[in-house]
């Protein structure tokens, strides 16, 4: 029964970590945004509000997470804390210069969102992406689970 | 909420419909607010280094105060514009009881055709050194009493304007990246100092005019073109922005017609120099984080060219520098020490030194505690008489993100 246990509890660890390994991060944009790639550094201009219009001229929509293994991982790509990021962004807001991004609670709600927004860029676990129209992926975190 | 923001669209005629929490294209309103005690103690010694001691003053006051209340409404128009007011309240603003101050202290149009090129137009803050551009916005900042020239209780020690280009009218602004690092730079105009603005006195008749035969308009300023503000600044910022330095420069003039900003004290010896003093300010900041250690500093210089000034070996010219050095405890406690100092020559050398220590604790996103002691100490060098004035404070508030 013991022996039992101790087999059920290694398998049950096992698909855990084979369910985190497959829910890859990736960042979307709407499909009306022109380019197809972008670089890391390119990606934290979004979100630091540096970049703030798209090659087209169109103005760039940012959705956030409030929270979530997608979130931390995304934040580890970018190389910036929630802290370095709500200050860059009450300091941008505050003086005018670009809004802070759109804060959602589920990744269902932010992939519906840059699907629906011209301009709109977000992140999501792969497999909330899979099948959506509108929408297109333009980086893979590397290294996220 | 929503009432308070309709009244103030409404007001403004520019932003309809006004919501909270913006959707695109929509007026966002958004503010902060800042409400303090202090406790003041201050030494007022005259002839300190007399051979008696000299003579003391003494005296302590505590006050409660709405420090500050801004209010700030954004718009983006269409792919490009960007429209932005901030009206500001300060000290417990009463109208009916002539209380405090309800200014306009910024309201423009942003024009970005692309990342690298922006241009506002309108009443603006304009770039110069690091803390010009947010020196009002008190949620940003871990301080409740800012830097000299930037804190609004000094502003009849400091005449901020002396230091700083407090407003501008056009600004070309950007930032180009380039490899890890983004180049910043700003160009901008604006009126001559708000001391040349022409307003009627008590008697009905233009104040501080260049010329009174050709007065028909108040609230303007009459001087000609070559006497506006000209300034910029160029910098470099970290991609990540942890790290951020530049170097400032103006050019404009002050207005040493106008008698009433001073204590009539010094009228004595401004009166051979009424005129039009040609003003350079030179600034240069640096600013960033390295781990949980956060640091800011300034300098700034003042250059007065001025012939009667000179023809009497009278110097104008002023400094003033400040450094903050910080470490995040936590993610919600920070401390800081900071040191500021700087000298003016007029008819006395005047000598100021200021040391603060402080506290800013985030009880929530949008709430930080703040607590900050200071010592300032004046000294104003009459030959070999030496006057000194001394204060303490003791500031404790909240900073609230509205």
């Amino acid at each position: 029964m013991n022996q039992l246990f101790r087999i059920s509890a290694l398998l049950a660890f096992l698909a855990v970590g084979v369910f985190q390994a497959q829910a890859q991060t990736v960042v979307i944009v709407n499909a009306s945004v022109p380019s197809s790639t972008f670089s890391v550094e390119e990606v934290m201009d979004v979100y630091t509000l540096n970049k703030t219009h798209w090659d087209n001229g169109a103005r760039v929509t940012v959705f956030d997470l409030k929270e979530g293994q997608a979130k931390r991982a995304f934040y580890e790509y970018i190389g910036m804390t929630e802290d370095d990021l709500q200050r860059i962004w009450l300091r941008k807001q505050f003086t005018g210069r670009a809004r802070p991004p759109h804060s959602l609670s589920n990744e269902t709600e932010l992939v519906e969102r840059v699907g629906k927004t011209p301009g709109g860029i977000g992140y999501a676990s792969e497999s909330a992406v899979r099948g959506k129209k509108n929408v297109r992926i333009i980086a893979r975190l590397k290294g996220a689970p | 909420m929503r009432r308070l923001a309709l009244v103030i669209a409404l007001a403004s005629g520019l932003f309809l419909p006004v919501t909270g929490s913006a959707q695109d294209g929509e007026t966002s309103l958004f503010g902060s607010l800042q409400t303090v005690f202090f406790n003041q103690k201050s030494r007022l010694t005259y002839g300190k280094l007399q051979p008696w001691g000299g003579t003391e003053y003494r005296e302590e006051r505590s006050t409660f105060a709405v420090q500050q209340f801004d209010i700030f409404l954004q718009k983006p128009i269409g792919e490009s514009f960007n429209a932005f007011v901030d009206l500001e309240y300060q000290l417990n603003y009463a109208s009916d009881r002539r209380w405090g101050s309800l200014s306009l202290q910024e309201a423009w149009l942003n024009y970005t055709p692309m990342d690298e090129l922006s241009l506002k137009v309108g009443m603006l803050y304009p770039a110069f050194n690091n803390l010009n551009e947010i020196k009002n916005r008190l949620a940003l900042l871990p301080y409740i009493f800012r830097p000299g020239p930037y804190e609004r209780l000094l502003r009849d020690v400091f005449l901020s304007e002396d230091y700083l280009p407090e407003q501008a009218f056009i600004q070309l602004y950007g930032a180009i990246p380039h490899g890890d690092v983004f180049w910043d730079y700003a160009f901008y105009v604006g009126n001559a100092s708000a001391s040349y603005i022409s307003r009627r006195g008590e008697d009905g008749l233009p104040e501080n005019d260049l010329n009174r035969n050709f007065e028909f308009l108040t609230g303007v300023d009459p001087t000609e073109f070559n006497m506006k503000l000209f300034g910029g600044r160029l910098g470099i910022r970290a991609r990540e922005e942890s790290f951020k330095a530049g170097v400032s420069l103006t050019h404009d003039y002050d207005n040493l017609r106008d008698t009433t900003r001073f204590p009539p004290i010094y009228d004595g010896i401004r009166t051979p120099l009424i005129g039009d003093a040609a003003r350079v300010r030179i600034g240069a900041d640096c600013s960033g984080s390295i781990g949980d250690v956060r640091f800011e500093s300034e300098v700034i210089r003042v250059l007065y060219d001025h012939g009667p000034a000179e023809d009497r070996d009278i110097e104008l010219d002023q400094l003033f520098y400040y450094t903050m050095l910080g470490y995040s405890f936590t993610d919600r406690l920070f401390l800081y020490g900071s040191f500021q100092a700087g000298r003016d020559i007029f008819d006395v050398t005047s000598r100021h030194r200021t040391i603060t220590a402080g506290a800013a604790y985030r009880l929530s996103d949008d709430i930080t505690a703040k607590a900050q002691y200071i010592v300032y100490q004046n000294e104003l060098e009459h030959g070999s008489h030496v006057d000194e004035l001394m204060i303490r404070f003791v500031f404790l508030g909240f900073s609230i993100v509205l």
